[in-house]
Formats: C-alpha cells, structure tokens, sequence
C-alpha cells in the first residue's frame, strides 16, 4: 500500500543542506502494524507527516496505492483523508471552539453521515474511552491526557483503514496507554493499517515491525 | 453541516467580541447608510410614475445662448400652446399653468363669504382644462372637464377643500379671495393632494378660461408666463418634432410678434434658440439647470453622489472585515488545518468560511435596518423629505435578504479563499508567520479607507465654509433685525399711515413697503430696457423693482453715486435708481442723469447702489432698476436694537389695531436668506453626517488592527521592555506605521478633494477660494482621531507589565 523509494528532505540552513530524512526506503503492506522509533529530533514526526502527505519531500519516489503522491491533487488527498486515513497528533491539535463531542463529530460530517447515525456513533465512542461526562466541555477545560483521548477518539470515530498515530499515548497513564494499544491491536486484527510512532519499547511492541530512525536514516529494521 | 458552521461562527463570535462588534457595528453602520439613501433614491426616481401615459407627456423648455451661456427657462407666450396643437398633428393634447405671482396666482388671502378672517393660502396656479387631463389629476368632486370650464372657477385639494368645506361637497360653493366680494371665485371640483412624488405639488387650480391678465394677454407672443404641457401620440420622432416646433413657432409667431414690435434683427436673435421636450418623468431629477422654474426640484447629481457616498461607506465597512478576517487568519489557521486531516476539502472550508461573513452580514442588517429605521426621522429632518421604511412593499424583506447575501459573500469572499489555501502542516507545525504575509494588501486597503474618509472630510469643510461665506459675506444689504410683514395689501388706502404709525414706534428705525425684495418667493419683474437714443436691439434683460423712498435705508444698501429717492423731488416719480450691474451694462462712466426706456417707460438714474444679490450666489448679479410706486403687500420693518421680542409685540399690536381680522403674518429676511440656500445648508448636513459615519467606520477598522498588531506583538514589546525600552519608545513603535499610511492617505486625497470640490465651487458665481487652511485643518482632523483611536491601544500596550506578558508565553 506504502511504498518509499529513496526518499530524502532537507532544509538549507546557511548554504548547506540540513538533512530531516535521508534516503528513506520502506514499503507498508496493508494490514500491518508499523511502529516507528528513534530519539528526539531523529525525523519520526516528519516521516509520519510524510506518509500522510502533509508534508512534502524533496528527493525520491512516493506511491500510495501504486499512485504517485507528489502528482496528487488537493482534492484527492482531501477524499484519502475523508475516507482512509485517521491521523492521531504529538499535539493533539483540537478546535478550541468545538466541544468534546463536536471535536470527535467533525469527520462524520465530512463525510456526510447522517445526523442520527452521527449522534450514535459518537456516543459509544464516548462511552468507549470512558468520557461521556466530559462530552460538552472545551479542549481547554481538559488535561493533557483527556485531549489526547479525544483526539484518538477522533482519528478512529470514521473507521479509517490506516491510522497514522505519533506517540498516542505519551500523555496517558500506563493503565489508559495499554487499553489504547490493546485497541489499536484490536483493530489491526480487523485489518486496518497501523503506523505509529513512539518511544516506549513496551508500545512498540505492539507493531508487527518495528523501524528504527537516527538523524533521519533508518538505522535498523526488527 | 450549515448549522455546524454557523455553530461555530457564533462561538467565534462569543470568544472575539470586540472585533465582532467592530466588524458588525462598522457593517450596520454602512448598511444603514445605504438603506436610508436608498430610500431617498427610490424617492426621487419615483417622481410622475404614476401617470399612465407618462412615455408620451412633455415639458416644453427654451433654451437661448447669450454671451456663451446657455440659458433655460419653462416660460412661454399665451398663444403658443394652442398655436402647436393646430399646427402639428402629432400632439394629442396641449395644456397651459401659469404660475406667476404677478396676476394672482402663488397666494392669495382666502376665506369663505360668511367667514371675517382671511387665510393666507399658498400654491394656487391657473390652469386649462387639457392641463388637468394631462397630467391625470384624479377628481374627488366634481369632473375633470367641467370644473374648470366657468371663468373663476376653482379645483381645491382635498386638504384644502376640507379646511373650507369640512364633510360635504363643496362644488358650486364660493370663496372669496383677497377680499374682493365683487368677484366671487367658484369652487368647481376638488382633486385628490399631488402625491409628495410628484414634480407638481399645487394645491388649487384656477380656470383660465375667458381670462386676460392685460388687454389682449392671450393672443400675445412677446410676453412669457405659461409653463407648457405635451400629450403626444405614440410613435413620434421626438428630435424631429422638436426641430419642426422650434422652426414654427420662431418663425411663423415670434419673429413676426418682435418685427410688428418694432425690433429689426428679430430673425437673428432667435439664431441660438431650441425649443425641447422634457420628459415628464426627467422633469424633477433633470431641472437643476433651468432657470425661473419654481418649483423645487431635486437633482440627479445629488442622487448620484449620496449613491457614491454610501456605496463608500459600505466598502469601507467591507474592508474592515477583511483586512480583520486575514489579520487574525492565525487565530484559524491550526483549525484550517486541522479540518483539512479531518477530510474537510478547500470547499468545505470556503463554504464555512462564507456562512461565517453570511452571518455577520445578517446580524448587521438587522442591527442597521434598525439604526435606519432610528436614524430615519432625522435624516427626515434633514434632506426636507418625508420618507417611511416601504414595510408593506412585498419586494422589501427579499431585498434586505438579498443584500445581506450580497455584502457577505462580497466580504467574505476573499477571506475565506485565503484561509481555506493554507496547508495543514504550515498551521499544525504553527510556524506560520501569518498575518504579516498579506500586510502590503492590508495597509493598502487602510490607506484607502482613510483617503475616503480624508475626501469626506474635506467635502465638509468646504461646503461649511462656503456656506459660511454666503451666510456672512457682504451681501450688498443688511439682512439682520428685519421683519417682512406680508399681506400687508390687506391694508388698502391704509398703508401709508399704517406705515408712517409704526415709524414712529421706538423700538423701529425704518419701514419700507414694496413687494420686491431679494429673497425667494418676493415680487420680480423682468423687463428688456435700453439706453435713449439707442435702438431697441441693443436692449438688455433688467429686473424693474417697484419700491418706496425708505427702501434703500431700510435694507442697509449703498449708494455708490447720487442719491435716492426722496419726496423733496416732485419729479422722482419718472426717476430710476440703478444697480451697480446696470451701470456697468451701460458702459459709461457717469451714469447719473442718463435715461434708460423700454419704449413706454423713460426713467432717469439718480442713483446708483452697490451690488446686493437678489437671487442666488449661484448667479451673477444682473442689471436692475428701482422706481418709486405702489407695491404693498410687503412691509419690511427695521428693528433697532436687539430686543426682537418686544418689538414685535409693540408692531403686532399696532397691525391688530388695523386689521383686526386678519392676523399678521411675517417672517425675518435673515430667516429668508438663509432658506435661499437651504439646499447647501441640507448638502452641509449630510455631507457631515455621511463623513463622520466615514471616519468612525474606517476608525473601528484601524482600531481593531492596531489591537491585533498590539497583541501579536506583546511578546516582542515585553522583551523590548525588559531589554530595557521606554514607555515612549515602544508607543512610537506601534503607532509609526498606522500613522505613516494614514499621512499616505493624505497625501492621496488632498489632491482628489480639492479637485473635487473646486468642481463643486464653479456652479457659484461668488465663491470662497480653496486655501490651505482648510486642508490643513482636514488632515490635522484626520491625524488626530487616528492617533486616538491607535493610541488606546499602543498605550495599553506600552504600559503592561512586562513580566506578565512573557509569563503567558
Ligand atoms: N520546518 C523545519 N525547518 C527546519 N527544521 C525542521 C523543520 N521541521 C523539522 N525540523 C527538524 O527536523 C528534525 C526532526 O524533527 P521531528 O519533529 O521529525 O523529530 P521527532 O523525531 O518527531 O522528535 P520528537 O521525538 O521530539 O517528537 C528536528 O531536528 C527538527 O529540528
Ligand atoms: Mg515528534
């Protein structure tokens, strides 16, 4: 499904190149549970962004579904994220004007689900990760690890085939990280794709693969 | 997915409510602007629709070149309207109104037989019957062909025939008018009041029929009274028929009447003479530049303009919008992006975007439908209309709604292309550096609000002190402390002792009773006078006023050369004192003794007095003469002192001891001067109005950016500060560049407003000259309110506390 040929970013800092992902190679199989490791600036935020086309590359070949990501349109990357792609943010990036239950509802609408049909879907995704009570309130009258909750709940409300998650559960207690692992995994065996980045070992191994990154090469695959 | 966006409009709304106040205070504002001036357009566009053959129905206009001018006038011989039904078969009807307040038309004293005291009733004008029918006057009583028909018969308004003859038909019924019980006037019929859209707003018809204001009037071509009105079939060639009609009636009637008169070049004269058709429907917005139409017309440069004003002050308000909805683009930016991950495409984001400005729209047409509807007394007051909010037109709410979507999308348009462009990573990573990215389109789009504004503002100055100039200029007479009594004829065979009484009161200086004076709606008589021993060729237009010996001290004129009137001289009554104009007209140095005639008439100047305008400032001062005679329905009093009060009631008393029966009515010629001008005084008014709404609109807009700037920059200003900047110096750094595009815009519009307004000034013959006080004065105004308006926040700024701001962070 995923498929990086020779893929390199940089940026020029005074006249040099400054390389983020250097000669990336990895190919993603649907079905799969990818977990993407490395230290602290080694790139993994920027490769997930690039697998989700958010961000662009300057060097090498992309084929998501045998089509060339870079020849894309606006719109069609628009309809991949409407119908296949949830994504789950470092920064949890909520609407601040939206409520609990407005933030989780908003794909749903994109993807014009009927209204009643939304309203049951939120509720037991609500109900699901157990913040029901929290349904009305703002991203800002919530903790750190309840905005990250949220913003799971919403990447999986609209069912996606492939979900891109950077460090889902760096703000969740250890008990709230396995039950959202256990869930990933969960889902991965209903076929959907999982790639995820982290920095617990115990989380990566969740993945069926695991990818290591350093200054952005791939430093080792297990 | 409509009531999602509008969900969170509303909640940006709630969390920014100082700029939704801004943006929808600065929309009802321009919105409310336009609905009143569209009303007033509406207004003044309706005029004589209602008649149903309003396509083929004329005004007929003269128009001669003299010296270069153009010159127009409505007023034509007696004959000639019967002479160009005969003549051409293409006119259906040919109707006759002669309004001249010479021979009884305008205003006369009214009561019914059996009533003691007189009214004084405006509005009266003789008509034909074809006149009436013409102009489709609807009856209440009596019909339209036979009201009319009888010699002195009357067709009263409604209103007025419900003053006479309260519940009841009044036709048959009779009036007597200026107390003369000899010849009794006949009430015909009554007509429905002209609709305040009409060009015509009389209130009584009086018969022409079998009348003659002199020994054979009607079949003489070399005097003009009568306005002239067309009925003409479908389908004719209006510049031919024209061209047809001038050549006619020049040829076969008015060339002859001159020649039989005694004038030998009469052909040559006429050299530059065109008779034309107004459409009736042109006849009020189109008139602006007859002359001698009385009527009070509107203007189709006015509408023009108050169209232009409020269009102004809309896109101004459209402007603080936009620049708002891109300077604060940051505030949205991570929810663009977000939306995009969430599979929003570009046009869902478009779609929010505009429901977004949609909403604000329709908040600020309901708040500026309800400033119209408040506002609308006082714009009432102000243009001198009578103008309602159309709440029962069906076409109304469809058309507010209409406008709502109009100015939203309008607004929105941009805003919502620009925010829906950005790319997700840009605004999640939040390195975007927004805001700043489109500041070169936003300072533009200051300096262009505030170049409106300057343009405004400088338009106000002008016209105020224009107005100013002719308020207090050297008029040629002293305006101040004199009262007019009018219906003074009243008195009969008592003016004179009534006269010489109300000399001898203390609290008077000076009485003159004469009809002519140089004020609107006063007595005029135009005439064609020449020097003796020239011929009647060389004559030129004059204006004969008929006047008494105190005349000259009484109004305060100057005497420049010989003397005035006086009843030493026995001869006086063949004696002329001249204006200044005259003089000139004649061309010799020494005017004195000299003897002007119109063939009848020989008078000898005595005198010459200064200039003094008597009709507009718009127009040159033209010759007049003034002779001493009878013209007494007009007394003007000279108050000496400043106790008006007192004085009044000391000359009221002496006119209740004459006439008893009939109250006096008077007005003050400074009152009357200024109502001269009336229509520069309401132009003043509205200008200000409209240039303040201007400045206020463009200044919420600058406020509101100069907060965002404020705030955008509270960090770097606190680490400013702690880096150990002044108060002052960081108040210079926030408000430099809002003051830089505002002396911009200065410079932009200086040049603009005075060409504008040096337009503005040629339509008056005596002018102020544009100086550069009064731009000066413009741009000072201007830079102030903006720096007030900027320095609220660049203060507030400048003070916090820095440690504050930082902690934030
Ligand atoms: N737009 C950019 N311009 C310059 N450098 C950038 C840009 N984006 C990322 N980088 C650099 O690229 C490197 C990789 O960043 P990235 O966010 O992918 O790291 P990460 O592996 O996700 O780190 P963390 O575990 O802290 O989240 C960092 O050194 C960062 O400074
Ligand atoms: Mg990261």
């Amino acid at each position: 499904m995923i498929e990086l040929k020779h893929i390199s970013k940089w940026v020029t800092i005074g006249g040099k190149p400054n390389f983020i992902l250097k000669d990336v190679n990895a190919t993603v199989n649907e079905g799969e549970f990818l977990s993407i490791m490395g230290p602290s600036g080694s790139g993994k935020s920027t490769l997930l962004n690039v697998i989700g086309m958010l961000d662009e590359f300057n060097e090498g070949e992309y084929r998501f579904f045998h089509e060339e990501v870079h020849k894309m349109k606006e719109k069609q990357r628009s309809n991949l994220y409407k119908q296949y792609i949830g994504f789950v943010f470092q920064a949890y990036h909520l609407i601040d004007e939206l409520t609990v239950y407005e933030n989780i509802e908003t794909p749903l609408i994109y993807q014009d689900v009927k209204s009643s049909e939304r309203k049951a879907m939120v509720a037991d995704i609500l109900d699901r990760f157990n913040i029901v009570g929290k349904k009305d309130l703002f991203p800002t009258q919530l903790s750190g690890g309840q905005q990250q909750l949220v913003g799971i709940a919403r990447a999986l409300i609209a069912r996606p085939k492939l979900i891109l998650a950077d460090e889902p559960t760096g703000n969740l207690n250890s008990k709230q990280g396995e039950e959202i692992m256990n869930l990933f995994k969960q889902l991965n065996d209903e076929g959907v794709t999982i790639i995820q980045v982290t920095h617990s070992e115990k989380n990566a191994a969740y993945g069926k693969r695991i990818i290591h990154l350093l200054d952005g090469r791939i430093e080792r695959e297990e | 997915m409509f009531l999602h966006y509008l969900k969170v409009a509303f909640r940006n709304i709630r969390k920014q409510k100082m700029y939704a106040a801004i943006n929808v205070g600065g929309f009802a504002i321009g919105i409310a602007a336009c609905l009143l001036i569209a009303l007033f357009i509406q207004h003044e566009t309706s005029y004589d629709s209602a008649n149903p053959n309003r396509h083929h129905i004329f005004r007929l206009v003269g128009e001669a070149k003299q010296n270069g001018q153009v010159h127009s006038g409505i007023a034509f011989p007696a004959p000639m309207s019967k002479a160009i039904l005969n003549d051409f078969p293409e006119v259906e009807k040919a109707g006759r109104i002669m309004s001249n307040s010479l021979f009884g038309a305008a205003n006369n004293q009214v009561r019914r037989p059996d009533q003691q005291n007189n009214t004084y009733e405006q509005g009266f004008a003789f008509a034909d019957t074809s006149t009436l029918e013409i102009l489709d006057i609807k009856m209440i009583y009596g019909s339209r062909t036979e009201a009319l028909k009888q010699p002195f018969s009357v067709i009263l308004n409604k209103s007025m025939a419900d003053k006479y003859f309260p519940n009841q038909n009044p036709v048959g019924q009779r009036l007597i008018f200026n107390d003369n019980p000899r010849l009794p006037i006949i009430v015909g019929g009554v007509m429905e009041d002209f609709p305040t859209n009409s060009h015509l707003q009389y209130r009584g018809f009086i018969s022409l029929a079998g009348v003659s204001f002199w020994d054979n009037e009607q079949s003489q071509w070399t005097a003009s009274n009568y306005d002239i009105y067309l009925q003409l079939k479908p389908n004719t060639n209006i510049a031919s028929f024209e061209k047809k009609m001038t050549d006619d009636v020049v040829d076969k009637y008015m060339v002859p009447a001159m020649v039989a008169g005694g004038q030998k070049n009469a052909k040559e004269s006429f050299k530059d003479t065109r008779i034309y058709l107004q459409p009736l429907s042109d006849i009020h917005l189109y008139s602006y530049n007859i002359e001698q139409d009385d009527t009070r017309h509107g203007d189709i440069r006015f509408v023009y303009l108050f169209a232009a004003i409020a269009a102004f002050i809309l896109l101004l308000a459209c402007i603080n919008f936009l620049n708002l909805s891109t300077a604060r683009s940051a505030n949205r930016a991570k929810e663009v992006g977000v939306r995009k991950v969430m599979g929003g495409s570009r046009n869902n984001l478009i779609n929010q975007f505009l429901s977004e400005s949609l909403l604000y729209s329709f908040l600020s047409f309901l708040t500026g439908t309800a400033i119209a509807v408040l506002a609308l007394p006082l714009f009432n007051k102000v243009s001198g209309l009578y103008l309602s909010m159309p709440w029962k037109e069906w076409w109304l709410i469809p058309a507010l709604i209409g406008g709502a979507l109009v100015i939203g999308l309008l607004a929105g348009i941009y805003p919502a292309f620009y925010l829906s462009y950005f790319k997700p990573i840009n605004t999640l990573k939040g390195n975007l550096s927004l805001g700043s990215k489109n500041g070169r389109l936003r300072s533009s789009l200051v300096v262009f609000q505030f170049s409106i504004s300057v343009v405004l503002l400088i338009g106000t100055a002008v016209i105020y002190k224009q107005m100013q100039y002719i308020l207090n200029s050297k008029i040629g007479f002293d305006k101040d402390q004199v009262l007019m009594i009018e219906g003074a004829d009243a008195l009969k065979e008592q003016t004179t002792s009534f006269k010489n009484e109300v000399l001898n009161l203390p609290v008077v200086k000076n009485v003159s009773v004469s009809d002519f004076l140089p004020v609107n709606d006063t007595k005029r008589n135009g005439n064609t006078f020449w020097e003796e021993g020239k011929q009647q060729d060389d004559g030129f237009a004059l204006q004969h006023w008929v006047v008494d010996e105190n005349y000259i001290p009484t109004l305060g004129m100057k005497l420049i050369a010989g003397r005035n009137f006086s009843k030493d001289f026995h001869t006086d009554s063949s004696t002329a004192v001249v204006n200044k104009a005259l003089a000139d007209k004649l061309g010799i140095k020494d005017p004195i003794g000299k003897i002007i005639t119109n063939g009848g008439e020989h008078l000898r100047i005595i005198g010459v007095v200064d200039n003094f305008y008597f009709e507009s400032m718009k127009q040159q001062v033209t010759p007049l003469c003034m002779v001493l005679g009878n013209s007494n329905s007009i007394v003007s009093i000279k108050i000496k002192g400043a106790d008006m009060k007192t004085a009044l009631a000391t000359i009221e008393a002496k006119w209740k001891a004459f006439l008893p029966n009939q109250p006096m009515r008077y007005t003050f010629l400074d009152e009357r001067y200024a109502a001269m001008y009336i229509d520069v005084q309401r132009m003043q008014y509205i200008f200000t109005g409209f240039s303040i709404l201007a400045v206020v609109v463009a200044c919420l807009g600058l406020f509101a950016l100069a907060a965002f700037m404020a705030e955008q920059r509270t960090k770097e200003i606190g680490i400013r500060k702690v880096l150990g900047a002044s108060v002052a110096g960081v108040f210079t750094l926030l408000t430099k560049n809002f003051l830089k595009l505002v002396g911009l815009s200065l410079i932009i519009s200086i040049p603009v407003g005075w060409w504008l307004m040096n337009q503005w000034l040629q339509d008056f013959s005596y002018r102020i000259s544009l100086n550069w006080k009064i731009f000066a004065f413009a741009s000072l105004l201007m830079m102030t309110i903006a720096l007030f308006t900027i320095c609220f926040q660049a203060i507030k700024a400048a003070i916090a506390n820095p440690v504050k701001s930082l902690r934030t962070e």
